[in-house]
């Protein structure tokens, strides 16, 4: 079975079709998806600063790994379900779609940096050049999610 | 009268080159930038509540986090406003826009009133729990600012 075929049969399940057809549903599961993103970035920029040494500097890069990463851990299930829904709604629109693809390549690698950032921030050592690169990396990341995400609408 | 401003800010060159050639690279710029608005604002709504970054006085998160937001705000209005001189004789009719310009404005109210009177007091509540109108504040905030991305989202489906 190829991708547009299974495309094709997951859009005629009641699920997809519930979906599709509930008046408001979509825009309301992209509102919540967005809201996720706000939060996980807002976080994710949070840490990224205090690695650039801005951004809540009166704190300990610990300390504001500590507040701010656990949010990203909690926002991105959240996000996985509702992006999965809005896929299930219009499978046609996204699983052919290689700005999807990017997207999704660009979270796994997003996810290994903040899991890095996490682990050098409790090691308490000084900030050197390789902290810095994956700090502008991950903000680098997270925007390219975001970008890639808006782009599904406009890509085929 | 608005609404020829609005048809005129769509006749614009400016307008027009948005419309046929930018829309989408505006749109992603603008979405990059409110959602740093929405989660550094957020950010400080919760420690306004009193539901998190409790350890933090007020005063040090909101001086180290907004100048991030204003950053961000300024991004945001200007794509919007780019994205609304694209199809602004079309928006102008947009009913989640016109609410999403009334959130605004209240999201606005809110934090001027929280600036130029209940943030008078803030020395005595700068380290523990915020005074009631300092979490109604902080609450509003929260649901405004959710609203404006519901009905920003909203407008694109209409």
């Amino acid at each position: 079975m190829t991708i547009a075929e299974f495309s094709e049969s997951l859009s005629a399940t009641a699920v997809s079709q519930f979906i599709q057809t509930t008046d408001g549903l979509i825009p309301s599961l992209q509102t919540v998806h967005i809201i996720c993103i706000a939060v996980l970035w807002g976080s994710a920029l949070m840490v990224d600063l205090r690695v650039l040494g801005t951004g809540l500097k009166s704190e300990s890069l610990r300390a504001v790994a500590d507040r701010f990463i656990p949010p990203i851990w909690v926002c991105i299930p959240i996000l996985l379900v509702t992006g999965v829904l809005l896929i299930v709604a219009e499978p046609g629109r996204t699983l052919t779609n290689p700005s999807f693809y990017l997207k999704m390549v660009s979270l796994i690698l997003a996810i290994f940096v903040t899991l890095y950032l996490r682990g050098f921030a409790r090691g308490a050592k000084p900030v050197t050049g390789l902290p810095v690169a994956l700090a502008i990396l991950s903000m680098l990341l997270w925007m390219t999610i975001i970008v890639a995400g808006r782009y599904i609408a406009y890509t085929t | 009268m608005i609404e020829s401003f609005f048809d005129w800010m769509q006749s614009t060159a400016y307008g027009t080159a948005i419309s046929e050639t930018y829309f989408p690279m505006v749109e992603c710029a603008h979405v990059v930038a409110l959602t740093v608005v929405a989660g550094t604002i957020f950010i400080v709504d919760l420690r306004l509540v009193g539901l998190a970054s409790k350890h933090l006085r007020f005063t040090q998160l909101s001086e180290q986090v907004l100048p991030w937001t204003w950053r961000a705000f300024v991004l945001a209005a200007i794509t919007g406003g780019s994205l609304l001189m694209a199809n602004a004789s079309g928006y102008y009719h947009n009913t989640p826009l016109r609410m999403k310009a009334v959130l605004l404005l209240l999201a606005g109210l809110n934090m001027a009133y929280f600036q130029f009177v209940t943030y008078r007091t803030v020395a005595s509540w700068d380290a523990g729990r915020p005074p009631g109108a300092a979490r109604f504040a902080g609450w509003a905030s929260l649901i405004l600012w959710s609203g404006v991305i519901a009905t920003g989202r909203w407008a694109g489906f209409v």
